[in-house]
């Protein structure tokens, strides 16, 4: 919402600095995006170089057919002369003169130079050279009045300043440059002014033929006819004032709908009379089929649900959001019909949502403007519309099914502080209540109709209490009972996972949870990019991807990881998961060291069988119970890379945190190294189970510390040597119990796999 | 007379043990000390040939007793030069302290992972659990329950991402609170921390997948200044102690009165710059006291319970902390970037 200061000024004196005004509407009232300056620069003396000037003489100039040669009186006793391209003056005209040395709104200096010939020593202004309108087919004819000479500031607004505000949805009212005065009243503690705007002479007998056939999607309809209507461009105050809120003046009927919809904030439309089948509105919902041309001459196809203004045949409007191109106001237009009506937020909303069509009317009627609001901009217009358009009103009709009554809300004024935990005196409180439309009523207050649909319950009415007592509330804490924080287990053990890949010198990274299709239900039917469509359901392509862009980018000893969810399909609601996932430059030994040095972390022990993955070299690939670990397989990323992914759960299932401690200093350990000679298909991993298998628990350690093939071993064999450690937690183990813990393994070695001992 | 008694006798051994010592003491080098042992101390010496010749008790003490003190001071004088040979290899020995170490590889924490540990540990202290909860949403959890009106404009299929009618890529971490409302009796002190998303273009200050991390006290006599104490703590813990807090008003559907917390600009220190579009304070996220709509739409009884909810942007706190322009920067995964951190 864009506020013109002199305009908000009509409303309510601003009476303290306005650096302080916007802090303090940023704070209890709506965001302040800034304060524009627009208009005629006002630096170094710049205002006093535009006067206005009376226009002595005016003929053609001697060498160009298209420029008139002026004489203008700027109250220096001697005139000026001044080249004008402009011919809609003459002798006599009072205009707007920049002199030389002026600078225009877009920055451009004048000089004094000879133009064809003949020295201008100004300019004649028209209304877009100083923004004040957007027309540039002539130059601005004043009224007549002030004496040549006075500085133009004094009769055009030359310099404007506009308060650009972004008000929330819940705050319509705020969409009107009174709503805002109301709030600057009540920040000031000062008076609002009265309501702008009032019917002028009698209120014409005869009835506009209104009928409402859904009071539902319009609760109240003012529908008022004007005659002898003379269409033509609206004075140059309401222009600037229309340019400097952001709307682009067109000439006066419509000028004059704008106006009052940012004033009052009541969108207004106004249809040409004679255009109207039957000279009647009917507000109906559309028939299947309907059509409508639209103002911006789309042919728009309607659905039952959409509301219409029709006339005794046909559609004439999008009710609250576009007129139709029919019934537009033209030219020649001679009696208008005003309609200020009230539109229901949701049936405007969904239909502008369906169209996809926007407009300030529909913005300001899907969050719900106030159906009392309809009589008052009815009487803005009407005099408007006499006092700027001549026209004669001459038919009326308000038409509602009874409007609702204001709300009556309890509201204790203590409630209000042990809310805000700060206590407002009960008079300030009901004081500023008052000034925001409040009355109170006993142990009540009755809601004003411009906050009827924000504010219903004790609590909306102590908001308002504490948005003007935000600055001063006090810093304090909860009083917290039997409460205490600590992380979950799951929380821990993802921090140590964390840290276990930073120590490793994996760099943590985020990738986006959305991806190009993947092979899950879970993808949008309106992505906002194709590569952002489907819930991934493996993080791996993403880290893929990532290490591809770092290799491209020229980095060395690349390793990322990344902790995020996965999406896997599981009826109504995807079963979403935490997943792990690290790739880093080495192979499989680089992969499957990560897995170790994780479970390590997590004190848990992994077992690892041979697995498969897409995206994995397919003999270099492996698994555990909870995930997949193996070399990429270089057609997926040229080099060679080691990739993991586990699932976070099933990872931490197998933690064995917390520790419980063992005895392992009290009875020593009996190291041996053994060496099995095995058939090449037989994978280490084996033998480590069947060996734990048969020792038992007094096998306390078993490492692999060597694989030899060779002659000594013959073909299609190899030999693996483990170091392990016999330990008893109740006793000293003797050589003799070693060696026959040695020779369980070497049986069940034998016997499952053929395998020889080859050491003694 | 034995040739040991006389050998005992033919020597002055304090004139032996006297000169032994001189030479012991004027070895410079290992194999010179070793030579004046030899000499004195060795099996050939004249003390070693008196030693295996000695009958009485008092020769013996005499002997034995020179002997002692010479190996003691053979030990003594190795001890010595090893000790100077040391000093000089190390007077000697020098690397230059410039060239890179030994290559170690340490890795690093995302900034987002680094200010979520920083929010989880700040509100641990203050009592709190941490919590996440689904991504995917219905409407009924992601708006209904939260009270946004119907025409509420996040419900917009132009700002949200819906898969059909009902479900959908939560916009904020808020439906956890109703999660934990629904599962826990109050009192709650919680902070949900997780990945939400919005229909937004992808540019340099928005991510259409971003995180956020949301709490909610709920206990008896809560009020917005003990919101305003906890963001206070909070901020602080982000942006350092001298951090300010101050609340402007806004609107959201689950929280009445709902304000929007500022942080003082750290560039500036409140002043007004760019960063802070020159207003001195920066934009933190959103928070208000719970609606009691909210509390009644998950049997909650409003009038006995009141509580505080908020919600800010984990991307934003880091770029802030860290002075990240770009928002981008935080999902290329781009090392040049991750090993700043």
């Amino acid at each position: 919402m864009r506020v013109p200061l002199s305009w908000l000024r009509e409303y309510v004196p601003i009476e303290m600095p306005i650096d302080e005004l916007t802090e303090k509407l940023s704070i209890a009232t709506a965001e302040v995006e800034g304060l524009e300056r627009i208009g005629v620069p006002d630096a170094d003396g710049n205002l006093e170089r535009f006067r206005v000037g009376r226009v002595l003489e005016a003929e053609k100039h001697p060498n160009a057919d298209r420029l008139q040669l002026c004489r203008v009186d700027i109250g220096e006793g001697e005139p000026r002369q001044i080249v004008c391209g402009a011919w809609n003056f003459g002798p006599g005209a009072t205009v707007a003169v920049a002199l030389p040395g002026a600078v225009l709104p877009g920055g451009l200096e004048l000089e004094r130079r000879k133009v064809r010939g003949e020295l201008s020593d100004g300019m004649i202004l028209a209304e877009d050279e100083v923004e004040l309108g957007p027309d540039h087919a002539g130059i601005m004819v004043l009224a007549e009045g002030p004496e040549p000479g006075t500085p133009l500031a004094e009769v055009l607004p030359l310099v404007e300043d506009v308060l650009v505000l972004e008000p929330t949805g819940n705050r319509p009212d705020l969409l009107a440059v009174y709503g805002i005065a109301r709030e600057v009243a009540a920040l000031q503690a000062v008076p609002l002014g009265p309501w702008p705007g009032s019917d002028p002479g009698p209120v014409p007998n005869r009835q506009v033929e209104v009928e409402v056939a859904d009071f539902e999607g319009c609760p109240r309809y003012i529908g008022r006819l004007f005659e002898n209507v003379r269409i033509g461009p609206s004075p140059l105050w309401l222009k600037a004032r229309l340019l400097a809120a952001g709307m682009r003046p067109i000439a006066n009927v419509v000028d004059i709908t704008n106006y009052v919809m940012l004033a009052l904030g009541n969108p207004l439309h106004a249809f040409d009379f004679d255009t109207l089948g039957g000279g009647r509105i009917v507000v109906r919902r559309a028939r299947n089929d309907e059509k409508l041309r639209t103002l911006d001459g789309v042919e728009r196809r309607l659905e039952p649900d959409d509301l219409l203004i029709a006339d005794a045949e046909r559609a004439i409007a999008l009710a609250g959001i576009m007129g139709g191109e029919e019934t537009e106001i033209g030219e020649s237009t001679a009696k208008v019909l005003l309609e200020a009506a009230n539109f229901e937020p949701f049936t405007i909303f969904r239909t502008s949502e369906r169209l996809r069509l926007r407009t300030e009317g529909s913005n300001r009627w899907e969050k719900g403007v106030d159906p009392y609001l309809a009589a008052p901009a009815a009487e803005l217009a009407t005099q408007l519309l006499r006092d700027l358009a001549g026209a004669d009103w001459t038919a009326q009709a308000d038409v509602h099914a009874g409007l609702p009554e204001r709300p009556v809300v309890c509201f204790r004024p203590e409630r209000a502080d042990e809310v805000i935990g700060l206590e407002t005196p009960e008079h300030d409180q009901y004081m500023l209540l008052g000034r925001l439309g409040f009355d109170r009523d006993g142990g009540n207050v009755v809601v004003p109709t411009w906050r009827a649909r924000d504010i219903s319950r004790e609590i909306d009415v102590v908001e308002e209490v504490a948005r003007f007592r935000l600055e001063d509330v006090p810093f304090t804490l909860p009083l917290r009972r039997a409460m205490f924080g600590s992380l979950t287990r799951e929380q821990r053990l993802r921090r140590r996972v964390e840290e276990a890949l930073v120590g490793l010198g994996f760099a943590e990274t985020y990738t986006p949870s959305l991806v190009a299709d993947d092979e899950t239900a879970w993808k949008l039917p309106e992505p906002i990019a194709v590569e952002l469509t489907a819930l991934r359901t493996s993080l791996l392509p993403s880290l893929v991807e990532a290490a591809r862009r770092n290799v491209d980018a020229g980095a060395g000893r690349i390793a990322l990881f990344e902790i995020a969810r996965v999406y896997f399909s599981n009826g109504e609601l995807p079963n979403e998961r935490l997943h792990l996932a690290a790739i880093a430059q080495g192979g499989f030994a680089r992969a499957k060291g990560v897995v170790e040095t994780v479970y390590e972390a997590l004190k848990a022990e992994p077992r690892f069988e041979r697995g498969e993955h897409h995206l994995l070299h397919p003999g270099k690939t492996a698994r555990t119970s909870a995930g997949v670990l193996g070399e990429l397989n270089p057609r997926v990323l040229p080099g060679e890379w080691g990739a993991v992914e586990l699932d976070l759960e099933l990872l931490f299932s197998e933690s064995r945190e917390p520790v419980a401690y063992e005895d392992v200093i009290t009875y020593p350990a009996v190291r041996q190294d053994l060496a099995f000679v095995v058939p090449e298909e037989i994978e280490a991993g084996e033998l480590v189970d069947a060996a734990r298998e048969a020792a038992g628990p007094e096998l306390r350690e078993v490492e692999i510390f060597d694989v030899y093939r060779g002659e000594q071993v013959g073909e299609g064999k190899k030999s693996i040597a483990f170091s392990v450690a016999f330990q008893s937690p109740e006793r000293t183990l003797s050589d003799e119990d070693a060696a026959a813990l040695r020779e369980k393994i070497a049986d069940a070695l034998a016997k499952r796999f053929g395998a020889i001992l080859r050491s003694a | 007379m034995t040739e040991n008694e006389a050998t005992v006798a033919a020597v002055d051994w304090e004139a032996y043990e006297r000169e032994a010592s001189a030479a012991l003491a004027a070895a410079n080098s290992p194999p010179e000390l070793d030579g004046a042992r030899v000499r004195y101390l060795g099996r050939k010496s004249e003390l070693a040939q008196a030693l295996r010749g000695v009958r009485d008790r008092e020769s013996g003490m005499l002997l034995n007793g020179i002997r002692e003190r010479l190996e003691a001071a053979v030990t003594e004088r190795e001890q010595r030069l090893e000790d100077e040979e040391l000093d000089h290899r190390l007077r000697d020995e020098f690397v230059d302290v410039t060239l890179p170490g030994e290559q170690l590889a340490v890795g690093h924490l995302h900034p987002i992972t680094q200010v979520r540990r920083i929010v989880e540990d700040s509100f641990l202290g203050l009592g709190y659990e941490i919590w996440d909860d689904r991504e995917v949403e219905t409407v009924e959890y992601n708006f209904d329950k939260l009270a946004f009106a119907p025409t509420h404009s996040s419900r917009s299929p132009r700002d949200t991402f819906y898969f059909d009618e009902t479900h959908l890529l939560r916009t904020e971490t808020s439906p956890s609170q109703i999660h934990v409302l629904e599962k826990q009796a109050p009192p709650i002190y919680m902070v949900s921390i997780g990945r939400v998303y919005r229909r937004d273009a992808i540019t340099a200050t928005r991510y259409p997948i971003f995180h956020q991390f949301e709490g909610l006290a709920v206990d008896e006599g809560i009020t917005l200044a003990d919101l305003k104490g906890t963001l206070l703590h909070v901020m602080r813990a982000l942006y350092g102690p001298e951090r300010q807090v101050r609340f402007r008003t806004h609107f959201f559907p689950f929280t009445e009165p709902s304000i929007e917390p500022d942080v003082s600009c750290g560039i500036c220190g409140g002043v007004g710059c760019r960063t802070c579009k020159y207003s001195g304070w920066l934009e933190m996220g959103g928070a208000g006291v719970v609606d009691p709509q909210v509390f009644q739409n998950v049997d909650v009884d409003p009038e006995r319970w009141s509580g505080f909810a908020f919600g800010c942007g984990l991307e934003r706190a880091a770029q802030l902390r860290h002075n990240i322009p770009d928002i981008r920067l935080l999902w290329d995964g781009d090392l040049r970037v991750l090993r700043q951190f």
